[in-house]
């Protein structure tokens, strides 16, 4: 699942047909103040702006700043921009024109098993949240698309009368076929507005989810997908992407600050399941990590070395399950190297490291792990008799 | 019994090294429960009418390629089942043709990365047939003792000690790959092991549920409960809760969910499979679904470590009321034959080796000559005539006998265009032959007419001086055994035309101040045949030689000393036509005297 800011979703709403208010993305105050210059309705309307960065709760923290004029919108751009926010630093704001309305719907197209849900009602904004049981949906199948008559009866059942019936479902209609078309996992408009000065409706926000699995069919996707809990990554993180999207197999990196449990385990089944036990065994996770598939040794070796750099942790815990075709040895091997290569610079001191595995060549690459001990590293080699998650329970014994 | 995968399981693979990967593994498989290779055909266009070969015990099995999944099924109408290797850009399009082939009843992808809309399709496509999509993102499927699907199950010896060869009585149903292997260990250490375990794939919506796969184990008699490892999003534990909730069932359901973990993270922060996802409004969190599992009568184990404990208990249970027999071990078991280097490794083969070799070894980061590794070599300031010392006579020469060595190739790296090695390699190089072809036409014409006396000139020099004859002993043992003296004469070079190369080496070689009995013998075998005829004199190859064999070197690498500097003439005749782009030549008639019969009547044919 792969976030998208505001612009790009808003961008993608307009290819489709659905109307979306004025707006621009911009880096800079400079940049809004030409801009200003070239677009009419900048200086006509009255402007929103916005941080245009993957923060929550943008009123609260003042990103969000409504009623201006260009100047207005250019001094909340100045001082929008380079504010740092947790480990984000504001560098893009997205200003729009404000569309006059006295009406808000809301309007949503979700991924479900079977295929999709489009979701409307004609209530918007905060009251659609606490009034959920107003939202009228219409399920469809994988392959099928929305009839006229089905999306109008969606319309009337949530409660649109007279000639709104008909224009909330070509707006659900048009949203069907930008969530369609775009392999989107969720589209949700809120509010939709009816604009006062054509009484078309608008989509005044939008929120856009795309299936990131199906960007070679996209080559239009230019942008980046936004990181999706609140938070830039680091540069770590960013490091163990670069590695995972050039090799076979994978290697995920997550760091979860103030914990003094590292892991490095192998499998997205297992590795869950170890994070799992770690926290029921109250122990405080310093990261999620994985690697599966077989990747190369070096790719394994720097998720290590980014693993040993984490800060204030005391075990790391080297789980696995039975490997079905991951090399035990091999991707050992990247493992040790990195032990390595950290205790040369230094790190490792006082951290105990906790090994459990099977697999392919699994006796060579345990015989290697314990083989560590006699470097002076603080390691704990488990075979596969061992159960999964019982080095977790080693590590964190009192 | 089994589900899915069994003994009339016939498998093509859809996709190129990746499904060759997975038949190597279903041929160990096959191996172990000695049946036949389950896999008859590979669907992979850019190979297609080629095989591919799978090793089965000792032997290889030459496996057809096909175009399409119409000509595979044609060819081997026993097809049933289709696995799809093939990337995710075209997994959706590999794994329709495999579903709309009427031969073809389950597909199961392995592809990973499939786009979510892809997924459904394929799933709603087979539902709409009747036939089983399982996956994408599936590690695959197998079935003890019967047949196996994928690489799941792993290495051979992890077959062999999680009991695969034959049928237990648990199903397992996983979206992890990683974690299928261990559930099939565990299975096997506190009970009888597995009937069929299934790798449904960790995508959010896999073509086949855990519903599905429940229904197909609950009509199996011989699984008698199910494992089922489940971790957050969606909602598949809960809706296979709620189909074990609704009626009394046969099978016992086994269920652990992951992703508790969730509740003490960041907000927002999800990890594992694409499909472990946190639903909205809390909905498919472990809690829900482990609380879902245990409301249904499902057995749910604390953790994932309270498995083992929780499956032993199932199966005391199952012994005690009768349902299931201990299993009988079969005394013994096909051992996977080892590779000759994995053998050896373990000492238990000797192996006589092909070639010998006393000069060089590749075998680590990089060349040892005679021992020396060749950047030391460099960085202690040895030069090429050194190498030549260590690879032809295997001792380091002295820099004195380096410096003779250089001189003597730099004499006789090329001797222009018109002699036979030269013209040979302007020929070929002239008609349109590749440099290694047109030196190599050059290098044939060294011979005992051209070049190649090197190494006869030494040999009888060294005979002489080795057996103290005296020149005279010398010419008449040569004219009555071996014939005229090698390394003696000159075609146009004589004694009034000295050949100024033999007289700058000999020059050279005897202001060094070195015992030289060799090159004296053959200067002083110059000064009586010299006498007899004027341009019997010492030549290049001979004094090469002389010099060679007083410095040490093994007479059979003289002729070397002349093919390696000669060589490098060669490649430059080679480049010199080529830059020229020289047109391809022939020899004029009047070049050639035509001596053969003139033209006559062909007589009848006797």
């Amino acid at each position: 699942m792969a976030k998208v800011l505001e612009g790009p979703g808003m961008g993608l709403m307009k290819k489709w047909g659905i109307h979306v208010p004025n707006y621009v993305v911009v880096t800079s105050a400079d940049e809004l103040t030409k801009l200003g210059q070239a677009n009419d309705w900048m200086k006509t309307s009255k402007l929103v702006a916005k941080a245009h960065e993957a923060l929550g709760s943008r009123f609260k923290l003042g990103l969000v700043k409504v009623g201006l004029d260009l100047n207005g919108a250019v001094a909340a751009t100045k001082e929008m921009i380079g504010r740092q926010v947790g480990s984000i630093t504001v560098s893009q704001v997205i200003v729009s024109e404000m569309v006059p309305h006295k009406e808000e719907y809301y309007c949503a197209v979700k991924s479900t098993r079977e295929g999709s849900e489009v979701l409307v009602a004609n209530c918007g904004g905060i009251e659609v949240e606490s009034n959920w049981d107003r939202v009228k949906r219409l399920c469809l199948e994988v392959g099928q698309s929305p009839a006229p008559a089905q999306l109008e009866k969606l319309s009337k059942d949530a409660g649109f009368t007279g000639g709104l019936t008909k224009k909330m479902a070509d707006f659900a209609g048009k949203m069907f076929t930008c969530f369609d078309s775009e392999d989107a996992q969720y589209l949700e408009v809120n509010p939709v507005v009816t604009r006062e000065s054509d009484g078309e409706l608008v989509a005044l926000d939008a929120v856009t989810l795309l299936d990131g699995d199906a960007k070679f069919r996209h080559p239009d996707w230019n942008f980046v997908f936004a990181a999706e809990f609140g938070r830039s990554y680091s540069k770590d993180e960013v490091e163990v992407m670069a590695v995972d999207s050039k090799i076979k197999g994978s290697v995920k990196f997550i760091e979860i600050p103030g914990g003094d449990t590292a892991m490095l385990p192998a499998g997205g089944g297992a590795s869950v399941y170890y994070s799992d036990a770690v926290v029921a065994r109250g122990g405080k996770l310093a990261n999620y990590a994985e690697y599966s598939g077989d990747p190369p040794d070096w790719a394994v070796e720097v998720l290590t070395e980014k693993v040993c750099s984490l800060p204030g942790i005391k075990n790391i815990i080297v789980g696995g399950a039975i490997a079905n075709f991951t090399d035990v040895k091999k991707t050992f091997g990247g493992i040790i190297n990195g032990f390595r290569k950290a205790k040369g610079d230094g790190k490792l001191k006082g951290v105990k490291i906790w090994v459990r595995r099977g697999g392919p060549r699994e006796r060579e690459g345990l015989d290697a792990m314990r083989a560590l001990k006699d470097e002076g590293f603080d390691i704990n080699v488990f075979d596969r008799n061992t159960p999964l998650t019982d080095i977790v329970d080693k590590a964190l014994q009192k | 019994m089994s589900i899915l995968a069994n003994k009339d399981t016939r498998v093509v693979i859809q996709g190129g090294a990746a499904g060759v990967n997975a038949a190597r593994r279903m041929a160990e498989f096959c191996y172990l429960i000695k049946r036949p290779l389950t896999v008859e055909a590979f669907v992979y266009p850019p190979d297609a009418g080629k095989t591919n070969e799978v090793p089965y015990g000792s032997g290889l099995i030459a496996i057809p390629i096909y175009k399409t999944i119409a000509e595979a099924t044609k060819n081997h109408p026993a097809i049933n089942t289709s696995l799809v290797y093939i990337g995710a850009d075209r997994a959706m399009k590999g794994g329709m043709e495999a579903l709309d082939d009427p031969n073809i009843k389950v597909v199961s992808m392995i592809t990973e990365g499939v786009p979510e809309k892809d997924a459904k399709l394929l799933g709603a496509h087979a539902r709409k047939l009747g036939k089983v999509f399982n996956g994408p993102s599936s590690i695959g499927i197998i079935s003890a003792g019967a047949c196996r699907l994928g690489v799941i199950g792993g290495a051979f010896d992890n077959l062999v000690l999680s009991k695969l060869y034959r049928e237990g009585s648990f199903g397992v149903i996983t979206k992890s790959g990683g974690l299928s292997n261990e559930i099939i260990w565990i299975c096997s250490q506190f009970a009888d092991g597995i009937t069929t375990a299934i790798g449904i794939g960790g995508d959010a919506y896999p073509g086949t549920d855990y519903v599905s796969y429940l229904e197909m184990f609950e009509k199996d008699p011989q699984t008698k409960a199910v494992v089922i490892v489940g971790e957050m999003g969606g909602d598949l534990e809960e809706r296979a809760a709620e189909w074990y909730g609704a009626k009394k069932r046969r099978v016992k359901l086994i269920g652990v969910v992951s992703g508790f973990c969730q509740e003490s993270l960041p907000k927002g922060m999800k990890f594992g499979h694409a499909g472990a996802k946190e639903g909205m409004k809390g909905e498919g969190s472990a809690r829900s679904k482990s609380e879902a599992l245990k409301k249904s009568g499902a057995i749910v184990p604390a953790t994932f470590g309270a498995l083992g404990p929780a499956i032993k208990e199932t199966y005391q249970e199952l012994l005690e009321s009768g349902q299931v027999k201990e299993p009988v071990e079969p005394a013994v078991l096909p051992k996977l034959p080892k590779s000759v280097e994995e053998a050896m490794k373990a000492d238990e083969v000797m192996v006589a080796p092909l070639i010998r070799t006393t000069i060089s070894d590749d075998r680590g980061d990089e060349p040892c000559y005679d021992g020396y590794p060749a950047s030391e070599l460099i960085n202690k300031g040895y030069e090429i005539p050194h190498v030549i010392g260590l690879l032809w006579d295997k001792r380091l020469i002295s820099k004195q006998e380096a410096e003779i060595i250089k001189r003597i190739m730099m004499l006789s790296a090329d001797h222009g265009p018109c002699v036979s090695g030269a013209y040979a390699t302007i020929l070929a190089a002239c008609a349109g032959i590749g440099l290694s072809q047109a030196v190599a036409a050059g290098l044939i014409m060294i011979g005992p007419r051209f070049g190649g006396a090197v190494t006869d000139a030494g040999r009888w020099f060294k005979y002489a001086v080795d057996n103290k004859m005296n020149v005279d002993e010398f010419l008449v043992y040569m004219k009555k055994n071996v014939g005229p003296v090698p390394g003696i004469g000159h075609r146009v070079k004589s004694l009034r035309n000295p050949d100024k190369r033999v007289k700058e080496l000999v020059g050279y070689v005897k202001s060094l101040k070195i015992k030289t009995p060799c090159l004296d013998f053959a200067l002083a075998v110059e000064q009586v045949t010299a006498v007899k005829k004027d341009n019997l004199i010492l030549n290049v190859d001979g004094t090469m030689a002389a010099v060679l064999v007083d410095l040490g070197f093994p007479v059979d690498s003289l002729n070397g000393f002349f093919i390696l500097s000669r060589t490098i003439g060669l490649i430059g005749h080679w480049v010199d036509q080529k830059r020229q782009d020289s047109r391809l030549i022939r020899l004029f008639d009047y070049l050639v005297n035509y001596a053969a019969p003139k033209r006559r009547e062909v007589p009848p044919l006797k």
